[in-house]
């Protein structure tokens, strides 16, 4: 069992389920020449990050350095870039923005973040790893505090999304949010099954962006009961119970 | 703060350019053949290189039914069906439940996404070009029915991938883990690195004053790990530590100043509580690059100290090209490898040692030296940076 750790802030960006087959985020827009080349994702990885110091009311200075860690997670957000790459060809700097790591690279450059990161595949389940990875480093002290970092785009391969139904059977809706942990106290409990047939779900699908939307609704609700995070993905449902929910209320 | 829990290596597999099996690897690496070639199974006439560490047939698994038409997936099992034979793990000699699966990848699946694109309605191939699909598709492949992680730290991914798999058998979730790393060769990857002209049409030359670029080459790298209080049996060694930084400085190239680096091998050293003393030789990333070679130089010798002068430094991507997502993990291997067999694996085509590159790198022939304890470096696209501490088996 890991120590819970605490949640210091969430920032939180969704797009509108009823834009359409994919609930877009848009391109945010973000002055700097740095940025011109960069992808929606990484733009929208930026914005998420602003978003939670915004929540946190701290300034960027808050996280930068060695002492944070950062971990991000993804199921599906390289599928654009690396669909433009391989439809239309670029350059070295086109084919460097197609890698998955290039989205906390973004925030890491941006933010001055030099700490421990890992970097996640996958849906709703990688995001519950990566929180109890993020408990593991701040209980280690390895860090003083842990960003977790998610983001999903799926409007430029909807296309593609259509046709792999049977895996992403849901209406599919755009997302970037960070979470900024500290430690803690009490245990975190995380539970994972693998099943030949898991069920899917209702309702929007967010994939690695789940567990932090159902965190941010939960920020609203009264703190009664040990906060339960759950997510599928593949077969696999994974599910997360702090045990003391978080108090603060979202912002993004 | 949790107890510290060593993790036993008690086998490996792999599947490389020169060598579709652990020993004929290891022996390869040893005589110094090369596993570079004209890329074959893709056109690469428009690119400025077309060589590349390319496994010509996959030989060693007899029959791919029942097993999805996808090169990474079958890198993947390949290494594991060597891996397998070695420790009598398939079929799974523990509850499925309590087996996990843990890998690194740069590219993932993208090889499959590029056919969809090119219209090919497979709707499996959309499964399969997420970078977690062939992941998936080995659990599959082994019975394992624990958890299926796909990590992607670029280049760094194998790295990543052995430390989240300890991870999860420090926190109880399984009792036996694959790790490792993989990544093939495709056009995506060789138009990209083609186009950010890293690719020499030379040898690839680790800090020899000629470098002038890498190679790349596919492969993948697997090691079955355990708690080491449950590991019964001969064990290749023990993963005693990792440590992982960003640079936060650009997203294709290394910080010039190595940092990022410097702080990876001082956290790799302080997890596996061991000082710069104790480490007896370097697995260098080593890429041939004229940038990577010298900022890893400069960053060994203030993480290491004195130190960093005393110990051999290798690099074994002259012998089968860069290898991306397997390249940490294969080289863990071989750190390992190292240990059992008393040997260093030279540094193929480092001949002109760079001034500017002043270790102690092997070279020209395998050197008799039985590390204990080896430290593997890795740096990656985005400005990712691991390091890893093992422990050979006494």
């Amino acid at each position: 069992m890991t120590p819970a750790p605490s949640i210091r802030a969430l920032g939180l960006l969704t797009g509108a389920a009823s834009s359409g087959p994919v609930g877009s985020l848009g391109r945010p827009e973000r002055a700097g020449e740095r940025f011109r080349r960069a992808t929606r994702e990484c733009l929208l990885a930026l914005a998420a990050v602003d978003a939670m110091l915004e929540d946190g009311r701290e300034a960027r200075e808050a996280i930068a350095g060695d002492r944070t860690a950062l971990l991000y997670v993804t199921a599906a957000a390289y599928g654009a870039s690396n669909r433009e790459f391989i439809t239309r060809g670029g350059g070295g700097t086109h084919f460097a923005y197609t890698a998955p790591v290039v989205v906390p690279a973004e925030v890491a450059i941006e933010f001055g973040v030099t700490g421990p990161y890992a970097i996640f595949v996958g849906g709703a389940p990688a995001t519950l790893r990566a929180i109890r990875h993020a408990a593991a480093l701040l209980d280690d002290a390895v860090c003083d505090r842990a960003l977790v970092l998610a983001v999903e785009i799926f409007d430029e391969c909807a296309d593609l999304f259509a046709r792999g139904g049977r895996l992403l059977g849901r209406p599919l809706v755009e997302a970037a949010g960070c979470l900024w942990l500290e430690r803690g106290a009490g245990d975190l409990a995380f539970e994972s099954r693998r099943e030949a047939r898991a069920g899917s779900g209702s309702g929007p699908e967010l994939l690695s962006c789940a567990p932090l939307a159902e965190l941010d609704a939960s920020r609203r609700r009264p703190a009664a009961e040990p906060l339960a995070l759950s997510g599928r993905w593949r077969g696999e449902t994974a599910r997360l119970i702090w045990p003391r929910p978080p108090s603060r209320s979202s912002v993004a | 703060m949790r107890s510290p829990e060593r993790i036993a290596v008690m086998a490996a597999g792999v599947v490389t350019p020169i060598g579709q099996d652990l020993e004929s690897f290891w022996s390869s690496l040893l005589t110094g053949a090369s596993g570079i070639s004209h890329v074959e199974r893709f056109p690469v006439s428009n690119l400025r290189v077309g060589r590349a560490g390319e496994i010509k047939k996959l030989a060693r698994v007899k029959s791919w039914a029942r097993v999805p038409d996808c090169r990474a997936t079958r890198l993947l099992i390949s290494a594991a069906d060597d891996l397998c034979a070695q420790a009598r793990f398939r079929p799974l000699p523990l509850d499925p439940r309590r087996v996990g699966v843990v890998v690194g990848t740069a590219l993932g699946g993208v090889e499959e996404g590029e056919r969809a694109l090119d219209g090919d309605r497979r709707r499996r191939l959309l499964r399969d070009a997420l970078y977690d699909g062939p992941a998936y598709n080995l659990a599959r492949w082994l019975g394992c029915r624990g958890p299926v992680i796909t990590v992607s730290t670029a280049c760094a991914s194998g790295a990543t991938a052995l430390a989240v798999g300890s991870e999860l058998l420090r926190e109880d979730e399984v009792d036996a883990v694959i790790a490792g790393g993989y990544d093939v060769l495709c056009r995506f990857v060789m138009r990209g690195f083609d186009a950010l002209r890293s690719l020499t049409r030379d040898e690839v030359r680790p800090f020899d004053r000629r470098r002038s670029g890498l190679l790349l080459g596919e492969a993948a790298a697997l090691a079955l790990l355990v708690r080491e209080r449950d590991a019964q049996g001969p064990r290749l060694g023990t993963v005693l530590g990792y440590g992982s930084a960003s640079d936060a400085s650009h997203i294709a190239a290394p910080d010039p100043d190595g940092q990022g680096l410097e702080r990876a091998v001082r956290a790799a050293l302080l997890d596996a509580g061991i000082t710069a003393n104790d480490v007896d030789f370097v697995s260098a990333h080593g890429t041939g690059t004229q940038l990577n070679d010298r900022i890893e130089t400069a960053a060994l010798k203030r993480a290491l100290g004195a130190r960093a002068y005393a110990v051999p430094v290798n690099s074994i991507k002259s012998s089968l090209g860069h290898t991306m997502g397997a390249a940490a993990a294969l080289e863990a291997i071989m750190c390992l490898q190292a240990s059992r067999h008393g040997l260093i694996p030279p540094t193929l085509h480092l001949e002109e040692p760079d001034p500017a590159c002043d270790l102690d790198y092997v070279h020209g022939t395998a050197r008799a030296a039985r590390p204990r304890i080896s430290l593997s470096t890795s740096l990656g696209f985005g400005g990712c940076n691991g390091a890893l501490v093992l422990e050979g088996a006494p």
